[in-house]
């Protein structure tokens, strides 16, 4: 009975902590101006307006935004997915020297943080001339990707059976059409997951995106967002049907994973 | 000595990824050392100073602050994370029907951007435009007589800035911890209690330790992540009010592009590569080991 009680508490709890900061985002988002600056039905939006997304859509640069942050992220995941496939099986069932060490680097450099390597990231794209552009995000975002997917696809890969591929070359065929006809549709859905991550981090990007470029048509949606902010005058109902926006692909990619994403989370091999 | 066979496909498939993290991983780290030993101000050449930087900082009353500010958001997120962690997962654990459709939409703040979440607990927080969440909840319930600008105190600006970041990483540790509670065999916990065991014992001495692993691996990763934020404390605050929440990411931004001192900036976040290095390795060893 108390446990049952105990449950019962603290998943009411629970929802309320996770579901109140959406609720709140969610409704303000069909507020008016003047709804959110003189606190009128503050926790339901009455009367309920659309005004924000139209202003958002057509008043200010959000969709140009929007095209630049899903531009960047398609590119990245693209990358990355190719990459990261071809290094996470050498890694899983190749063997060649070096094979542990290269396991545990790949690893390391997906725990290095951003944090420290965006002023000298900052110099080498500018003298790459890709500062300012789309471009260095594209070139930036699979420092951070590529480790953290090929860490993935390495278990991922480990865990598929090694008797099929070698069956495939027992009957005469090449390791590139063992790779292509056997091993990709069985990878299948861990690549799809790897690469719905890889989306996710290039499109929540901020730091870079602040730091690599300063030109407001060029921007990705992060960093655009924080534009909506005149001084200390905020527009909230627009801030906040951008972020419903941006909010819903993720959720909805994020539908398809959930449960094979939820098991490489245990698997403590997500960062978190 | 003969080389596997396997040997040259290895070299093509790893290519792609050697040239990415020399290029722009490897490389970018040795200018971040080289920039250290520099007096690199934006717009002129830099000059070697050697350790000047270094002895500039540890000397600096604002770095002290911000190796404080660190400390405290670090340590006070990854606290209310474990025990929240701790406290969902026992939650999941308990629930009977659906706990996947519960677990996935715990894991929503996961997956939402930083930049939204720190903006949304920004304005929840706040005391205007018409009084953020906590001031309406608490003016409606008659606890307060007027709005508090929570966000403009030193002590709440941090405690702002640590539930928003707690916020975003606890449905990780409660899933996490969940997986970690379903490996622990039945049998341990009958055995518990034919000797007699009552529920908080079958915790501490059944539960606690079969997740221990666990436990170092969400910490240690947290950890890393916590220590070098950059994205919430910089969207919620950008350090203020004054220094009272700059840490050692908004700083070393901050020296280098407000103040545009490059050599400074980096040293900054060279500071944290010593703590990194043994968390890392630690990490590591409990990962790789996992995949063995």
């Amino acid at each position: 009975m108390t446990v049952r009680a105990f449950t019962i508490i603290g998943l009411v709890a629970f929802l309320l902590i996770v579901l109140v900061p959406f609720w709140w985002i969610a409704s303000m988002s069909f507020k008016t101006y003047e709804q959110v600056q003189f606190a009128t039905s503050i926790y339901v939006p009455r009367p309920f307006t659309w005004e924000n997304y139209t202003v958002l859509w057509s008043a200010t640069r959000f969709p140009l935004w929007l095209r630049n942050s899903v531009v960047t992220a398609v590119l990245v995941t693209l990358i990355t997915t190719v990459v990261a496939s071809l290094a996470g099986y050498a890694v899983a069932r190749l063997r060649f020297p070096g094979r542990e060490l290269f396991a545990s680097l790949i690893l390391v450099l997906y725990l290095v943080p951003p944090a420290l390597l965006f002023i000298p990231l900052y110099r080498v794209l500018a003298e790459l001339g890709a500062t300012n552009s789309l471009a260095a995000l594209v070139l930036s975002y699979p420092t951070f990707t590529v480790p953290f997917c090929t860490w993935l696809l390495i278990g991922f890969f480990k865990a598929l059976p090694r008797e099929l591929e070698e069956a495939a070359f027992v009957d005469g065929a090449t390791r590139a059409a063992a790779l292509t006809r056997v091993l990709l549709p069985l990878a299948a859905p861990g690549i799809v997951a790897s690469a719905i991550f890889a989306f996710t981090l290039s499109w929540n990007e901020f730091l870079y995106a602040l730091v690599f470029i300063q030109d407001e048509t060029a921007l990705t949606v992060p960093v655009g967002l924080n534009l909506l902010i005149y001084g200390d005058v905020f527009s909230w109902g627009q801030l906040m049907a951008a972020s419903v926006i941006t909010t819903l692909p993720v959720v909805a990619l994020y539908m398809f994973i959930h449960r094979w994403m939820v098991e490489g989370l245990a698997a403590g091999s997500v960062k978190g | 000595m003969r080389l596997p066979r396997d040997t040259g496909a290895a070299v093509v498939f790893l290519s792609p990824l050697l040239i990415l993290v020399v290029g722009l991983i490897a490389y970018p780290f040795t200018r971040a050392i080289w920039l250290s030993l520099t007096d690199k101000l934006v717009g002129y050449p830099e000059r070697f100073v050697g350790l000047r930087n270094y002895a500039y900082l540890l000397d600096d009353d604002t770095f002290h602050e911000v190796v404080k500010n660190t400390l405290v958001f670090t340590a006070g997120s990854l606290v209310l994370k474990v025990l929240t962690g701790l406290a969902m997962a026992l939650v999941l654990n308990g629930v009977w029907r659906w706990r996947n459709f519960f677990r996935g939409l715990f894991l929503l703040p996961w997956i939402t951007s930083t930049v939204i979440i720190a903006l949304t607990w920004r304005w929840m927080f706040d005391a205007f435009p018409g009084r953020g969440f906590f001031n309406s909840v608490l003016l409606d319930a008659g606890l307060l007589r007027r709005p508090i600008a929570f966000m403009a105190t030193p002590a709440g600006a941090m405690a702002a800035v640590i539930v928003a970041n707690w916020w975003r990483a606890f449905p990780f540790f409660g899933v996490s911890y969940l997986a970690g509670m379903q490996a622990i065999p039945r049998e341990l916990y009958d055995a518990a209690s034919v000797d007699g065991a009552g529920t908080w014992q079958r915790f501490r001495h059944v539960t606690l330790p079969g997740l221990k692993h666990v436990l170092i691996v969400t910490i240690v990763l947290s950890f890393i992540l916590t220590i070098n934020d950059f994205n919430i404390v910089y969207v919620m605050t950008r350090g203020g009010p004054g220094t009272a929440t700059q840490v050692f990411a908004t700083y070393s931004y901050e020296v280098a592009f407000n103040q545009l001192r490059w050599g400074r900036g980096v040293t900054i976040s060279i500071f944290l590569v010593p703590v990194m290095v043994v968390a890392i390795a630690l990490v590591s060893r409990y990962l790789l080991r996992e995949r063995e």
